[in-house]
């Protein structure tokens, strides 16, 4: 009895795991939208802001995810209806596992902090944003 | 004298600044534009060939993002020279920066390259064309690149016998066309194309068109309006029936006669237009252009009873409606008249009063 419930109970969750991938791909093309939208609500602006680098190793993805998600709740906060949403996209589990690349048997890489990125224009921080949202789409089959 | 010395040193020194431009630009370093482009997200092809087949055999080296740099496996020649080289890479690291080198003994370019947006896919491959059982025709194709299908969209255009194309865009992830109800007797003719999605960093270049697949009548010679085979047999059948008809109607006056009667012939000489018409004298004479009717005196008649007459004078007095200088005359035993059997007029009822 035990051993059905085991096999039924791990079926289960081979199928959570092929199904989840439509559901990232949906909550990534979703920050996409709502990064678009905020692009296009906020004017242009000449604020200097702590922006990752365009070339993120694979294993700094996640990392580089927390400095963008820090970085835009501490310059436009959470009061505007599409900082809200992109900001909670940005926190959600479907939006991490898609935008994880790393694959932990091969990885050795230091990722650097948040505050050690240059400053760069808020149009050069979303469209780094956008770009790794990009790169985690093209990924997913 | 001042003035000369100085017209003298403006003079040598302009001299001196242009033989400085000359001779700098005479041998100056020609530097080399390298443009890489992501093919089909298999390989990246750079080329240096774009000012002319260079001089000397460059060596291409190139890196992506923070790996080392990496010495080209494949050049591309022209008259035994590099001009170009692709290099594998994986497709899905074209987000980082691609740097390119080419150096030739002292001489080192280097540079830059966003290939997120320089990608060029192959075209579309299996262009296959379906008669679907609704009735509507169904095109259906592949794609040979490793992108991910939600990251290809595409652009169809077809035309219907050999008319101008009509262009439609297809969405990403979908990768089949229809056509609505098409007509047996039209040809048709597809082609689709391709490239990466915005969703996936979107390419500027589309992808060359796939090869055409054909729908309908392929053996027919095609124009704009195409002939029936029976249009001819009608022709002729038409025209020997316009004879025949010319024939009957000259040689058989009765049925000319039925069939295209004739038009009267009007007079030249004028007639009266009431002489057209029936009417009486009285009448006719009415539109007679020196007519002259005269006024009919209108009087007012009051209603007296015959006996009230009688017992005023003894007498009795007749009255008669004077109606010799009205144009309709009265008739008396006309019971429809509306004047009553004795009337009286004002006059005659004062000259009884009395």
């Amino acid at each position: 009895m035990k051993l059905i419930v085991f096999c039924l109970f791990t079926i289960y969750c081979c199928s959570l795991v092929k199904a989840s991938y439509p559901m990232e791909r949906k909550k990534l093309q979703e920050v996409l939208r709502e990064l678009k939208m905020l692009k296009h609500d906020i004017p242009n602006t000449e604020l200097m802001m702590n922006t990752p680098p365009k070339d993120i190793e694979d294993c700094c993805c996640l990392t580089a995810l927390t400095c963008f998600r820090e970085t835009l709740l501490q310059h436009f906060g959470i009061s505007g209806k599409y900082q809200k949403k992109l900001y909670k996209s940005l926190n959600h589990t479907l939006t991490i596992s898609g935008l994880n690349f790393c694959n932990t048997e091969t990885s050795t890489t230091n990722c650097s902090t948040c505050h050690s990125h240059p400053k760069e224009k808020a149009s050069e921080f979303f469209n780094r944003l956008e770009s790794l949202v990009q790169r985690g789409l093209s990924r997913i089959n | 004298m001042r003035v000369y010395i100085l017209f003298l040193f403006a003079m040598m020194s302009t001299r001196l600044l242009l033989l400085l431009y000359l001779t700098g630009h005479v041998f100056a370093k020609k530097s080399q534009d390298v443009d890489c482009l992501v093919v089909n997200l298999d390989y990246v092809s750079c080329k240096w060939n774009k000012t002319g087949t260079p001089e000397v055999n460059y060596t291409f080296y190139s890196k992506l993002g923070n790996d080392q740099w990496k010495i080209c496996n494949h050049y591309l020649t022209e008259n035994n020279v590099n001009i170009g080289c692709n290099q594998q890479v994986d497709s899905r690291d074209r987000f980082k920066t691609f740097r390119t080198r080419l150096t030739n003994g002292s001489e080192n370019f280097e540079k830059g390259h966003e290939l997120k947006k320089q990608v060029k896919l192959n075209p579309p491959t299996n262009l296959t064309v379906l008669n679907g059982s609704d009735f509507n025709l169904w095109f259906y194709w592949n794609h040979t690149s490793p992108a991910p299908l939600h990251c290809v969209e595409g652009e169809v255009r077809f035309r219907t016998n050999n008319n101008n194309w009509d262009f439609s865009k297809v969405s990403a992830g979908i990768q089949k066309y229809c056509i609505n109800l098409p007509s047996s007797s039209s040809r048709y003719e597809l082609q689709v194309r391709n490239r990466i999605d915005d969703s996936c960093g979107e390419s500027i270049f589309w992808s060359d068109w796939s090869e055409p697949v054909v729908w309908g009548s392929n053996n027919s010679t095609y124009s704009k309006d195409l002939m029936s085979p029976w249009t001819p047999v009608i022709y002729v059948v038409g025209a020997i029936s316009f004879i025949l008809l010319a024939m009957l109607l000259l040689h058989h006056e009765r049925l000319r006669i039925i069939l295209v009667p004739v038009v009267p012939k009007p007079s030249p000489f004028l007639h009266n237009i009431e002489d057209w018409f029936q009417f009486s004298k009285g009448l006719k004479d009415n539109f007679k252009p020196d007519y002259n009717e005269r006024a009919c005196p209108v009087r007012e008649y009051n209603y007296v009873s015959q006996s009230d007459v009688v017992s005023s004078d003894g007498s009795t007095c007749s009255v008669t409606t004077d109606q010799t200088n009205c144009s309709i005359e009265h008739d008396p035993e006309d019971l429809s008249a509306p004047f009553p059997s004795n009337p009286v007029s004002s006059e005659e009822v004062q000259k009884a009063s009395v």
